[in-house]
């Protein structure tokens, strides 16, 4: 009897710790699976900074010199949070924080704008280029 | 993004908080468990032995002793029974506990036991020989600090129960070696280490004071010597011999003694001093009192009688044998007693295992030296031949109730590395009684020898 | 129809196995009158998993790990709390689990779209109010129940998913600065500070401190990410001011804290185990008699011990099933909050949402384990999740719903926009 006790209390534990890792593995497993329909729904579009690539993965990407900006540019013309990418009704908005030197869409300076595939966004003397990226973050 | 990230960084550290906080809850109840199985219905407990293997304490009440058989340390042991808190069994009850978080309530042939340091034999021969008369008696290895013995009369046998409570005389329920007594005489080897303190050993040997018997000190009142035909003008060695209490009285008034070093050598010494609070010992659990006085003005009577021994000064056995051993070992620093020498879990296996320990240094070792050599002086010219062990030793008499009663008091030690003894004997209303107290200390060297 | 199909597929088995080793130990080792109470519990709890699995298969959602989590710690919970003392199916408790199975697709379905629940903050504001009117009119006596026929109520469990959304929406508003005497202020901060005041006041109101700590962690979590949000311009000399008050404040509410409070604070339970200590050290007893490996189900003493489902249910799960599992139990219930961690939400107002729900929960398992332990003083609050009680089950499942919410956002446009074609520039300046 208490050996049984002592094995099926043990049984019991290790198929419950079994169970738990399994649905840690779903979720991991799910992560990828959200991703792509993040990407799917938000058109899967990166920031090009030179060679730096910032997926967008999340609905607000404050661009800025800030150390808590998520696109950081280390560029004295730089404002600290410059300008800001958001998503919303089908389509990445870039909208202008208030910065310093302003933000140019495709050499157009712009206070807000909804952004389109390949557009080249200049921020103080950075250029970001706004596109679609591959199978990414 | 950065934003989403900080929100994982908080629920990380939420969770790692929580996670520390149930780590400690684990460790706690791992450890406290055995605590909270006291307070179940049922439970197990285990022996308590001596240091030959006798049972002090049968914690599954199964065993049979002959009539009496744990008299000799029933209130210093105690029992379950809830009725003396400050017992060996009522301290580490929970050491004793069949119960380990890991293996559960083991209710049968559980090995949770506490080996203790005591000889049952030595203790029992020493109860013994006070026939019922009141008083106390402890010995310790003064090398390792282990009690080896310490019994208190008048005692009970835990075995019989308390129905009959009430007739119980008074002081049954304490190991009165834990309990601050009048020290009498022995108080002034506290008051000589101060002296070689404060102002070295030469200078103190060139005190000479006259006694004629009785002496008025400087505040008019009465200092009476035991011999009223008076010692004549002594050193300290012989007037520690004579235990003369004119010559003492001077020496607190002598200006070479100013009473702030004293009260501060006393404070070193572990006295509470004018109404401080208390302190005490820790044995193993069991609170052991330390030693109290009043010091004032070096010219006051109460004073100048509490260096002596009387008045306010109260000191517990345990404490005075403690200062032998500082002085015994020759470092100034006492050994610090123990009654528990391993204890075992329930699988038997050593939970614990006791280790010497120390005490602060009271006194440089200079002092040691000479309080050593004065102290077996003594003993060679007094009692050597009597006890037929070569001690250092310093006997006191001390007026009880009003001075009705009188209570011989002997501290000393034996000085041989291979029988480190230090020992305290007290023996209640002495006038009453044809026992001394050097017979009761023969026989406890006696009995701790035959079974050293 | 999920996208991973041989996830779903183990999740379902190894959910059914962790469930059926459970049954099989209360097969063997509990206690149980007749083999049919056993057979009756084993069989409504795999009926539920299996209708839940099947019901997963029709929502439109991406990730189910959280779904399965959940039928996983319910009917765990369905399982202990149909043991204590003797197996018998718990009825009560089996229909509080499947609201809160429903209240999870409630909190899912009406959390997922954050610009929607942004521009609605009114009506979170709106629902507080009337749960704190609820409260103050309906409980009769300065108490925190609401009887209703046969069912009694808690609303202020339902204030605790609300007051999370309410701090969430606080964090896209921090652009919107107003000057107020000589201060620059954001309305919805004040609004949340507020509220957070009211809550205070209505649970010293109720006699319900306990829950207290669970509404402040909530608030300090939506806090801390608000004035971290890189738009609200926050110094770390405010920052630090603010914890200083935070101290302040606890060491005055320590002080003045009223006498059933203090008692509490510094009560030695083993000094009076016959009265105020009564809970904990039999709570602290039954831990000590499982031990690691329990005493079987069923076998335990605990459950003729008051509130020894809820209160102290730590102790009665560990004394019947063994501190291992119950520890595991906690594991799971960590899990949950972790899956936010490996499966990121997509927008800061649904990061904080979680955090705030990750507070409220870790704050209440805390307060409930380590109260019932002695570690700190206990308050009588709930393990979500594990204790009985339908509005905190209920609230539990909602909240996890809210967690599924954030993985799986919303974010299509209106209708009546979604028609609409894109503009190409807008706004040139």
């Amino acid at each position: 009897m208490e050996k049984y006790n002592m094995l099926l209390c043990a049984i019991a534990a290790a198929a419950l710790d079994i169970c738990a890792f399994v649905l840690i593995m779903t979720a991991y497993a799910e992560k990828r699976t959200s991703r792509k329909n993040w990407a799917k729904m938000t058109g899967g579009m990166v920031l090009a900074v030179n060679e730096t690539l910032y997926p967008l993965s999340c609905d607000e990407v404050i661009i800025g010199r800030h150390a808590s900006a998520d696109v950081r540019l280390p560029d004295p013309s730089v404002s600290r949070y410059h300008a800001i990418l958001t998503f919303s009704g089908n389509a990445w908005t870039i909208t202008d924080m208030d910065s310093k030197s302003g933000v140019y869409v495709n050499g157009m300076l712009v206070k807000h704008a909804v952004l389109r595939n390949g557009d080249v966004l200049s921020v103080g003397s950075s250029r970001l280029i706004f596109r679609r990226g591959e199978e990414h973050d | 993004m950065k934003s989403t990230k900080r929100s994982q960084h908080l629920i990380s550290l939420t969770i790692l908080a929580f996670i520390a906080g149930m780590a400690v809850l684990v460790v706690k109840l791992r450890n406290e468990s055995p605590k909270y199985m006291m307070y179940a219905e049922e439970h197990s407990l285990g022996n308590v032995y001596d240091r030959n293997g006798d049972i002090l304490f049968d914690g599954s009440g199964e065993n049979a002793f002959p009539d009496g058989y744990l008299t000799d340390v029933g209130n210093l042991i105690g029992d379950d029974e809830g009725q003396m808190s400050n017992t060996l069994v009522a301290k580490n009850i929970d050491l004793l506990n069949n119960y380990s978080f890991n293996d559960g309530l083991v209710e049968k042939n559980g090995e949770a036991a506490i080996y203790t340091t005591l000889d049952h034999k030595a203790n029992r021969t020493v109860y013994d020989i006070y026939g019922g008369h009141d008083g106390c008696a402890v010995a310790y290895n003064y090398k390792t600090g282990e009690i080896l013995l310490c019994t208190s009369i008048p005692n009970l046998d835990v075995t019989k129960g308390y129905d009959d409570l009430a007739s119980f005389p008074n002081g049954t329920l304490i190991s009165k070696p834990m309990f601050r007594t009048v020290p009498g005489s022995t108080q002034k080897v506290s008051t000589l280490i101060s002296a070689l303190e404060i102002m070295g050993a030469d200078k103190l040997f060139s005190k000479s004071f006259n006694c004629s018997g009785v002496y008025y000190n400087l505040s008019g009142k009465e200092i009476d010597c035991h011999n009223i035909y008076g010692h004549g003008t002594q050193n300290v060695q012989q007037a520690l011999e004579n235990s003369c209490n004119p010559w003492f009285a001077q020496l607190i008034e002598d200006s070479d003694m100013p009473l702030s070093k004293v009260k501060k050598e006393y404070t070193k010494l572990g006295y509470a001093l004018n109404g401080a609070d208390d302190t005490y010992i820790d044995i193993d659990g069991i609170e052991c009192e330390t030693a109290s006085t009043t010091l004032n003005d070096p010219t006051e009577f109460a004073t100048q009688w509490g260096c002596i021994g009387q008045g306010d000064t109260l000191v517990s056995p345990i404490q005075l044998m403690m200062w032998q051993s500082a002085i015994a070992n020759g470092t100034g620093k006492m050994t610090m007693p123990h009654l528990i020498s391993r204890v075992t879990s329930v699988k038997g296996k050593d939970s614990y295992t006791a280790e010497t320990e120390f005490s602060d240094s009271l006194f440089s070792t200079d002092t040691a030296a000479t309080m050593k050599q004065m102290l077996l002086t003594n003993g060679a010219d007094h009692y050597n031949s009597i006890l037929g062990y070569n001690v250092g030793i310093k006997s006191g008499t001390a007026q009880v109730d009003n001075g009705d009663k009188e209570n011989s008091l002997l501290v000393g030690f034996v000085d041989d590395s291979s029988f480190p003894i230090a020992f305290c004997v007290v023996l209640e209303d002495r006038n009453s009684t044809p026992l001394t107290s050097e017979q009761i200390a023969k026989t406890l060297l006696d009995a701790l020898k035959a079974d050293n | 129809m999920t996208e991973n199909p041989i996830s779903y597929f183990f999740s379902c088995i190894f959910v059914t196995v962790a469930h059926l080793a459970m049954l099989a130990n209360i097969w063997v080792n509990g206690k149980y009158d007749s083999p049919s109470d056993v057979l009756l519990l084993g069989g409504a709890v795999i009926l539920l998993d299996f209708v839940w699995y099947i019901a997963m298969l029709f929502f439109k959602q991406k990730t189910f790990a959280l779904s399965f989590l959940l039928i996983l710690i319910l009917n765990m919970s369905v399982i202990f709390q149909s043991c204590f003392g003797g197996v018998e199916l718990d009825k009560k408790h089996y229909i509080t689990c499947i609201a809160a199975l429903i209240a999870s697709r409630l909190g899912y379905h009406l959390c997922r779209d954050h610009k929607r629940l942004a521009s609605h903050k009114l009506w979170i504001y709106a629902g507080i109010g009337v749960l704190t009117v609820a409260i103050l009119t309906l409980t009769g006596s300065r108490s925190i129940w609401i009887s209703l026929g046969p069912i009694t109520i808690q609303p202020s469990e339902f204030i605790k998913p609300l007051f999370a959304l309410a701090c969430a929406t606080t964090v896209g508003e921090q652009m919107k600065k107003h000057k107020l005497l000589m201060f620059n202020v954001v309305w919805d901060n004040l609004i949340v500070l507020g509220i957070f005041f009211a809550i205070c006041f209505l649970q010293w109101w109720c006699r319900d401190l306990g829950s207290l700590p669970t509404f402040a962690g909530i608030y300090a979590a939506g806090f801390l990410l608000r004035i971290c949000y890189p738009r609200a311009k926050f110094s770390k000399k405010t920052l630090i001011a603010a914890a200083a008050a935070v101290i302040a404040a606890a060491a005055v509410a320590l002080k003045f804290a009223p006498a059933y409070v203090q008692d509490r604070l510094h009560s030695d339970i083993w000094s009076d185990v016959n009265g105020n200590g009564w809970q904990q050290s039999r709570a602290l007893i039954g831990i000590a008699k499982g031990s690691w490996m329990g005493r079987g189900p069923g076998m335990g003493d605990l459950h003729s011990v008051f509130a020894h489902e809820n209160d102290i249910v730590f102790a009665t799960v560990s004394e019947e099933w063994g501190l291992l599992y119950a520890l595991m139990m906690i594991l799971v219930i960590l899990i949950i909050l972790a899956v936010p961690l490996i499966n990121p939400p997509r927008s800061y107002f649904h990061a904080t949402m979680v955090s705030c729900i990750c507070a409220a929960i870790t704050v209440q398992t805390a307060l409930n384990i380590f109260g019932s332990c002695n570690l700190i003083p206990f308050t009588g609050v709930t393990i979500p999740f594990i204790s009985t009680g339908g509005s905190s089950m209920m609230t539990s499942g909602f909240m996890v719903g809210m967690l599924m919410a954030s993985q799986n956002p919303d974010l299509r446009p209106p209708k009546a926009e979604r028609k609409r074609p894109v503009p190409i520039r807008s706004e040139m300046q």
